[in-house]
Formats: C-alpha cells, structure tokens, sequence
C-alpha cells in the first residue's frame, strides 16, 4: 500500500477548488488500487480548512503552519513541500495546476529527484508509475505520457474531476516547520491587483469574457451588467489586455490564464486559436460575434450572430427575468 | 551585467499538425524560436541597453537549430552557446534542466532568463528545475522586469494578483510573453548576426553521460484532440435571439 498525496493550495483565504478536484481523483484511484489518501495544507492558520479538506476522503492531513505562508513565496513553500515529502514518503503526490504550483513543482522535482508531468487533463495509475494526458501544442492536440519512479509529483488542470465527497475521520498530524526569514534571498515587495472580491477565473463556474468588439466604455459596462447579472467572472482576450482596455491578469488564453467554467460567454472574440486554447475546455460556450464566419462559432454551443450592443442589453433583461 | 537567455527550438504551433500512428509529424522547415524564449531575449536586450552588459544565448538542440540561435543574435545578443545533442533522443524537462544547470556551474553571470514554457510541450518545468539545481533564487511567469540597485525587481503573475519580487544577483527568472513584443530582426542585424560568436559544446563537453539525463517520463503517443462540435448559430432580430438564447442556457445546457 502506497500514499496518494495532494497539496490543498489556498489563495486569498480559501481552498482552490482545483486542489478538491484532484483530492476527489486520488480518492477515487486509492480505492481502485488499494492505496491510502492524504493531503496537505500549508499555511499560516492551516487547521480552519481541515474539516471541509476531511469530506473528500483524506485519511491523514498533514498541517504545517507558519505566518510566512500568508502569501505565495516560492523558497518557503518548496522547503514545506520537501518537508511534507520527507514525513509521507508518498508514492503520488498531486496538485491542481495553479499558478502557485507552476512556480514550485519543477524545483520540487529536482530537490527531490522526483518524475514530475505538469497541466495534465488525465491521470490514472498503471504498473511502477502514472500515465497522463496532456493538451499540448497550444492545445490543439494530446500527448499520452508515462512517469515512472519511486516518486511521481503531478499537476492537473482544473476543471478536469468532478468534487466528489466522502467523509473521513482524518487524522490531523502537523509538522513542525521553520525557516529563518533573513536566508530567504528573494523579497515579496507588494502584491498588485489583490481584489478579494473578484472571482477566480481559473475557478469560476461562469465567465463573460470580452475581445476586440467590446472595447468601449459601452461595451465594458454591458460586460460588467452581465457578468453582474450571471455572478461570473469577466476575463479578456489578448487584443483587449494589450490595448490597456482590460487588466492583463484577465487574458484568457494560451498566454494567459486556461478556464474551465460551466458556462462561458465570448463577446466580440473571433475565437483565434491562442485564445480558444485557454477555453475549449468549457462545458458550454455562447458566443455574440457580428461576424458570421468567426471561428469561435465553429467551437461555441449556442452562436448569435449580431452586434452585441444591440444583443446584449435583451439578453441581460432575459436573463434578469429567468433568474428572477 | 551578464546576462544568459536559454532559448529553444520548436515546431511552430500555427503549421498545420499531422498525426500518423500516433506519431507527430513536425514539418522541420516550419521550426521556430519559443515564443516565450523570444520574449525573455527581447527583455535581456532591454534591461542591457538600459543599464549595459552583455547577452549571451544557449541552446540545447540538434545540429539543425543553429538557425533559431542566429535568430537570437539579429535580435541583439552578443554571443551563443550551442549544446549540441543527438536530435533522435525525446529529452524532457528535467533532461534540459540538468545539461543547462551543468553548463551554468562554472559561469560568472547575473541573471539567467528563459521562457516560462515551451510552446510545444508547454510544461513550464525547466526553469524552476534549472534555479534549483544552481541553488540559485528563481521568480517564474514574469510580466515585467526592472533593475534596482543591481538586484532584479519581477512583476510576476500569481493567483492572488501580480507580485513584485526582489531577487539578488545571481538569479533566475522564467518569461511570459505578456510583457513585450519582440523586435523583428533588421537586415542589419541578421548581417552582424553571421559574424557574432557561436560556441558549439558536445554533451562529452560538460562531463555528461546519456544516462545521467535519461528521461523518467515519456511521451508513449499523440492524438487529435476530440473536436467540439458546432452547435447552433442564430441569425436574425437581435431581440428575439437574445431572449431565445438566455431560455436555452436555462431549460436546454441548464447552466443559469
């Protein structure tokens, strides 16, 4: 029997549901192939997420708790991670694909001579190691892959498992971490653009994502009522965030962030395949483009062909009504 | 100020793509610069005419990739390194990561930048294996860089805004291509470019054996990605779309 481990990433207070999705999946592959399931919460006040961890078939959870961890730094959390590496000895040990985990998880591999397969889409475990799916080539197409060793860490993009609940008893063990703050050689200054209550588009169940078509003032507030309305996301296309139009954090995208909400909205985006890159993995797409051959049709489940200043405020009202 | 960009070479993402049992089938004509390596050149020359230096190239790669290290010098760099390897051999991240770690161990040198990913694999691993391996203080997904005091000041992308991290010399630091635009080689350029300094170094070289850098993952196939199929596409009264549409999205994909 061999340990299935997952990091549980926080961010701004609350657990990434891209970790629980992985949790869920190695739950699911421990009870297939006999293995125990774990997880891990590093953090400065790591125990208030133990019980919502504990629903999703940990029966061990690993705490380490220091005030470093407030924020993201890649030179404490790696120093966490071996540690947690060292007291698990897992066999797998599994991230979502966040931002804070593509900053640490090559260094991880090399600190511990471990196979490492990052953004996959698949997992599943086969003899003396992991096979994965990977989108690769702006996403165009998969590569199958194989990792083998006594110690695989891999990274899997959300969206990509279901949640999926199974109460446990877990234990809870913590471990005891240090770290002398003046060896730490690289500094966080200031983090920009922190808005707690903007919503996560690497999370969010909705996104309204706005391109070229929508970069005036009036376009911006008819994507900001709908968003409102729909309580999602809003997220850009690279013309829009290069424009200044829109914040870069928000380019949805190869480049920038890849999304795999419930419902995506495109508004004014031709659908380049940069772009598509980062959102064809959206359960459903709408699209609103004048362009009839705009190859964002070609993806989208629901395509109006029309000029969005005259669609959008019916479909806001609409929309207000249904969710009334 | 020394600076050193590694770069690699890749299939250019836009060709067309062909699989044929499996296999991938790259068109070698159409192989290009990563995209992101591209960029970390480009913000080396930047940071060099800013506050002087030199800039100089590596690549791992087969013999054929001489031509993407020449590109990298029109754009500016003063000098390459070509870590030649055996083209028929699948290395991954962690291959690249020791041979450039293993080149790096007896070099003088500030900064060290590359992309964050490859276009090809898009793994994004390399860098951060590469900054642990030299011990060395790393920010990766850069969106601008700066110079201060001769320490680095990275505005880089993470999940809870843009952070802005102080790095030392010597450091790391891997590169989105959200932050610039690459210059195009001029005419000019790509004529300094056939003079510049262009060291090729054999895997024997740096003391490495194949099987120090045999890879612990593999890549068993390819496959087409299973296309979303077109769904339906409404033309007509702008009104009467958007009211049907929004009653879709609620009684048929029940998504509202």
């Amino acid at each position: 029997m061999s340990t299935l481990l997952t990091h549980i990433a926080i961010s701004d207070g609350k657990i990434k549901r891209s970790s629980l999705e992985v949790l869920s999946r190695m739950h699911q592959l421990a009870n297939e192939y006999g293995h125990d399931t774990e997880a891990v919460i590093i953090d400065e006040q790591p125990s208030q997420y133990v019980d919502e961890v504990a629903k999703y078939g940990a029966s061990t959870i690993y705490t380490i708790e220091n005030p470093i961890f407030k924020n993201h730094r890649n030179t404490p959390l790696l120093k966490a991670l071996s540690a947690v590496m060292d007291e698990a000895n897992p066999y797998i040990f599994g991230f979502g694909s966040t931002e804070g985990t593509k900053d640490i998880l090559g260094a991880l591999a090399a600190n511990q001579d471990a196979a490492v397969l990052s953004d996959v889409s698949e997992f599943d475990l086969i003899d003396d190691g992991i096979s994965a799916t990977r989108p690769v080539m702006a996403a165009k197409i998969l590569s199958e892959n194989e990792a083998h060793g006594d110690q695989i860490l891999v990274s899997v993009r959300s969206g990509s498992y279901d949640l999926n609940e199974s109460q446990t008893d877990a234990e809870t063990v913590n471990i005891d971490f240090s770290i002398d703050e003046d060896k730490i050689q690289s500094t966080l200054r200031e983090i920009i653009g922190a808005d707690s209550d903007k919503i996560d588009l690497s999370e969010a169940e909705t996104i309204v994502a706005a391109g070229r078509g929508a970069k005036d003032e009036e376009g911006q507030d008819l994507i900001n009522e709908l968003a409102s309305t729909l309580n999602a996301g809003i997220g850009a296309s690279r013309a829009l965030t290069e424009a200044g139009v829109m914040d870069p954090s928000l380019q949805i995208g190869q480049t920038g962030k890849v999304v795999s909400p419930q419902l995506y909205i495109a508004v004014g985006i031709s659908g380049a395949i940069q772009h598509v890159a980062g959102m064809a993995n959206s359960k459903v797409i709408v699209a609103i483009n004048k362009d009839p051959d705009a190859p964002i049709f070609d993806i989208a489940d629901y395509g109006i062909v029309g000029d969005l200043y005259k669609v959008l405020p019916p479909f806001i009202e609409e929309l207000k009504t249904i969710k009334s | 100020m020394k600076l050193y960009v590694c770069i690699k070479q890749v299939p250019d993402v836009d060709a067309p793509i062909q699989i044929k049992n499996g296999t991938l089938i790259q068109d070698t004509d159409r192989m290009v610069l990563n995209a992101y390596d591209a960029s970390a050149v480009e913000e080396a020359l930047v940071l060099t005419e800013e506050h002087e230096g030199e800039v100089e190239v590596v690549m791992v790669g087969p013999e054929g990739s001489k031509e993407t290290i020449r590109k990298a010098l029109a754009m500016g760099a003063d000098k390459a390194t070509h870590i030649q390897t055996d083209g028929d051999v699948d290395y991954n991240s962690a291959t690249y990561a020791k041979i450039l770690a293993t080149f790096f161990e007896d070099k003088e040198y500030d900064i060290i930048a590359c992309g964050k990913q490859s276009q090809d694999t898009d793994a994004g691993l390399a860098g951060s294996m590469m900054a642990e391996h030299l011990n060395l203080p790393y920010a990766t997904n850069a969106v601008g860089l700066s110079i201060e005091d001769s320490n680095l000041i990275v505005k880089r992308q993470g999940d809870a805004g843009q952070e802005i991290i102080e790095l030392p010399s010597s450091c790391l630091v891997t590169c989105s291509n959200d932050m610039n635009e690459p210059r195009i080689p001029s005419l000019k350029g790509i004529m300094k470019s056939k003079k510049k300094p262009m060291e090729t170094v054999e895997l024997s070289d740096l003391d490495i054996a194949e099987e120090d850098i045999k890879p612990n993952t593999k890549v068993t196939g390819h496959m087409e990605k299973p296309e979303r199929e077109p769904g339906q596409k409404f033309e007509g009264d702008p009104e009467e779309l958007a009211q049907k549409v929004a009653n879709l999205l609620d009684e048929e994909a029940n998504v509202i």
